[in-house]
């Protein structure tokens, strides 16, 4: 009788790849950085009932330890600050609440080190102390292997493997363009473009002989950025709509925090409302990310100064709090329903290319099962 | 992957992502971890909260309400999804499942309860060899695996014998330490081929002996990554490896080298995590051996070096069954046999004569008859 592949054998399961990607959304939807988030949204969905019906030790193991790999892959890039944040939370939800004993441990392969210990230092840099002490729990706690690789490598022994696909609303990608618009780049390209031309003349021997750079060079690239955020923006204008109208109580908030930005954005007109509002949700989660942490320190948010940080997060300090429980909730809620379900994974699509249109199809199919 | 290649050829990245690494040095990949922890970050002591909170708050810069604070915030306790006085059945899938893990393991719950499909005997074996070993203490300091020792974690795969009754490639899995050379894995390698007899017994079913062992082929080797690493501890023992080398030569082929595998430990060895490498006894008979995991020790490891090799896997292969009883395990082979309903044919030893001689022990018919060592006589 031919034997099947043990369950669980695989590096990942591809249910528990949408359990947890479903976590890691409920989490990014807070715009928050801070662990109470993180594990209101773990007890909401009873996520230590993953391991829960497992009566092999085995089984239990080789379970654990695909737990243990899916959540550390989210806390390793290409994964946005917030989202390996997230990765980082799941890595500490999972170890603690497994059923294995021993416990498995928490994989560190060598060549993810000093990605490892950047992530930590620019947390440790940001005040992020929850992000910081939970990473040291762990260590504490000897939850990790230090391997040569991520997983156990069996070469001929792979089954087909499917193509990886990485959810893109997790990326922090989305908003590249939009950042290297609102940047000085272009303008120090320009300067930099004009000196070497002014060189270029004024040495006689190479003025007619190199003719590598295209002047209209800083003009060309503006238009193209501009193309493709009119496209950005045409495409996903309906998402923003749904997305602001999304935000309940959050409104008051979403306009405070776009007018602190709006001294930097002055100077791209050319970008939309749409544009505003992702940037305004990027700086928010930042800044949320900052402000608690400082909170706890001193229970006075006059006092909060961050030296090293990003500018403006200060201001924002406010509104991260504010609309911490009923906005949570009242997203999580609406996300469980069927009908905002699919704006709301919109958000997520902000630039992600055709072929992860699945995601949403996928999240509303996610209504039924729980009646069944 | 091949963009973002390491510089550094002692930190292990995909040579092909997902199935094997680049070739490395071990030892140097040790150092390499070695130089960016703390001792502390591999000592076998048992993590100790408090301090480490302690020393936490003082390095961030932290008042002690701030980290009380931070304690509550982050304690277990926010990880728990039912309330504390009532834990959940671990057994039992919940009946009305939300997870999509749980709704796809209670799908497999269910059917399994309709099948009666009782649980896996690997996997009940693999448990127990776990719980014979975790976190094991020596009796002696001598005896204790150093911190900052290497494990390796090797597969060793069992040729086919007769392909016909194999559907599955089974294989041991054992943990050496990078200190042990490569004649103790040899060592570690229990294959039937040293037990096997080899020789047609059809006309003397009596003569055949029950085993031999190992003593009469003591040659063997290992390969990795160029050169082939001979088995030279007994005078008998033949280099069987240099008919590959000089066919080698012969043909251009990048030259090979040798070593001694008692000469050579895991920690002086070159290769490639995932990759399949070779190990060759008794002349002919050959393993795949894979070596999937390389890693620091850990205080949860077996720490008693007497332990190891320490074999963590072992693939419960069921034991053949004998072709007309189907209750006892199988001695014997036959082929070209009339008597048989397929060729070649498993026997016990007692089908096997009742079927193939008369009442004075006389051959009937034509056949060869092979002795057979099932593999899961090992079990
Ligand atoms: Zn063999
Ligand atoms: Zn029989």
């Amino acid at each position: 009788m031919p034997r099947e592949r043990p369950i669980y054998s695989d590096f990942f399961y591809d249910p528990l790849t949408e359990d947890v990607e479903e976590l890691l959304a409920r989490f990014q939807q807070s715009d928050s950085i801070r662990y109470e988030y993180f594990s209101a949204a773990w007890r909401q969905m009873g996520f230590s009932d993953v391991f829960i019906g497992i009566v092999s030790m085995a089984e239990q193991k080789r379970f654990s330890r695909v737990t243990l790999a899916t959540a550390v892959k989210y806390f390793l890039p290409p994964y946005s600050y917030q989202i390996r944040v997230g990765g980082l939370y799941l890595m500490f939800g999972l170890y603690n609440t497994q059923l294995a004993v021993p416990p498995v441990q928490i994989r560190f392969a060598l060549k993810d080190w000093d990605i490892i210990q950047k992530f930590l230092k620019d947390s440790v840099n940001s005040g992020h102390q929850d992000v910081v002490y939970i990473y040291h729990k762990l260590v504490a706690a000897k939850a990790i292997h230090f391997t040569a690789m991520p997983h156990f490598l069996s070469f001929l022994k792979l089954r087909k493997r499917k193509q990886k696909t990485v959810c893109a609303g997790f990326i922090g990608r989305t908003m590249a363009v939009q950042e290297l618009f609102s940047a000085d780049i272009l303008e120090e390209v320009s300067n930099i473009e004009s000196q070497y031309e002014k060189l270029k003349e004024n040495t006689v021997a190479v003025r007619c002989e190199a003719s590598m750079t295209q002047r209209d060079f800083t003009a060309r690239l503006k238009d193209c950025m501009a193309e493709f955020l009119t496209w950005q923006q045409k495409t996903f204008s309906q998402a923003e709509a749904d997305n602001k109208g999304n935000g309940g109580g959050g409104d008051d908030d979403d306009e405070e925090e776009e007018e602190d930005e709006d001294e930097e954005e002055r100077d791209y007109k050319a970008s939309s409302s749409r544009a505003r509002l992702i940037s305004s949700i990027k700086q928010k989660s930042y800044s949320n990310f900052q402000e608690a942490p400082k909170a706890r320190r001193h229970r006075q948010p006059q006092k909060v100064k961050v030296e090293s940080s990003s500018s403006g997060s200060e201001q924002h300090y406010e509104s991260g709090r504010k609309r911490k429980p009923a906005s949570l909730r009242a997203r999580t809620w609406k996300s469980l329903g069927v009908t905002k379900d699919e704006s709301r994974m919109q958000v997520w699509l902000l630039s992600a290319p055709e072929q992860n249109e699945r995601v949403p199809v996928k999240r509303i199919k996610q209504t039924p099962p729980y009646k069944e | 992957m091949a963009a973002s290649k390491n510089a550094n050829t002692n930190i292990p990245d995909y040579e092909y992502t997902d199935v094997n690494t680049d070739i490395f040095h071990i030892d140097s990949f040790r150092t390499e971890w070695l130089n960016r922890l703390h001792p502390g970050d591999f000592s076998y002591q048992p993590g100790d909260q408090d301090s480490s909170d302690a020393l936490f708050a003082e390095e961030m810069g932290i008042s002690a309400d701030t980290m009380a604070e931070l304690k509550t915030v982050c304690s277990l306790d926010s990880l728990r999804c039912h309330p504390e006085d009532q834990p959940p059945d671990t057994d039992v899938v919940p009946p009305d499942p939300t997870l999509k893990t749980l709704i796809q393991r209670k799908k497999k719950q269910d059917y399994r309860d309709t099948r009666k499909i009782s649980k896996n005997r690997h996997d009940l074996y693999a448990d127990e060899l776990e719980r014979l070993t975790f976190g094991k203490k020596s009796e002696t300091l001598d005896d204790m695996v150093p911190e900052g020792e290497i494990l390796l974690n090797v597969n060793v795969y069992y040729p086919a014998i007769f392909e016909k009754f194999t559907h599955v490639r089974p294989h041991i899995t054992v943990l050496m330490m990078g200190s042990h050379t490569l004649a103790e894995l040899r060592d570690a390698i229990c294959c039937v081929s040293d037990l096997q007899v080899c020789g047609e017994f059809s006309n003397t079913p009596d003569m055949a002996p029950d085993f031999i062992s190992k003593d009469h082929f003591k040659s063997a080797f290992f390969y990795f990554e160029g050169v082939f690493y001979n088995d030279m501890r007994y005078p008998e023992c033949q280099d069987t490896s240099i008919t590959t080398i000089e066919w080698a030569k012969d043909r251009n082929f990048p030259t090979y080298t040798q070593a001694k595998m008692e000469d050579t430990r895991f920690v002086d060895l070159k290769i490639k995590v995932g990759f399949p490498y070779l190990y060759c006894h008794q002349g002919d008979c050959e393993h795949l051996v894979i070596i999937t995991d390389v890693r620091l020790t850990h205080k949860d490891d077996c720490l008693d070096k007497k332990l190891y090799p320490l074999l963590t896997h072992k693939h419960r292969v069921s034991t053949q069954k004998c072709a007309v009883c189907h209750v006892y395990i199988v001695r014997w082979v036959t082929t070209n046999d009339r008597f048989a309903p397929s060729n070649p044919c498993l026997f016990c030893d007692k089908c096997f004569r009742m079927l193939h001689y008369d009442t004075e022990g006389n051959k009937l018919g034509e056949f060869q008859a092979f002795p057979y060592v099932d593999r899961g006589a090992f079990n």
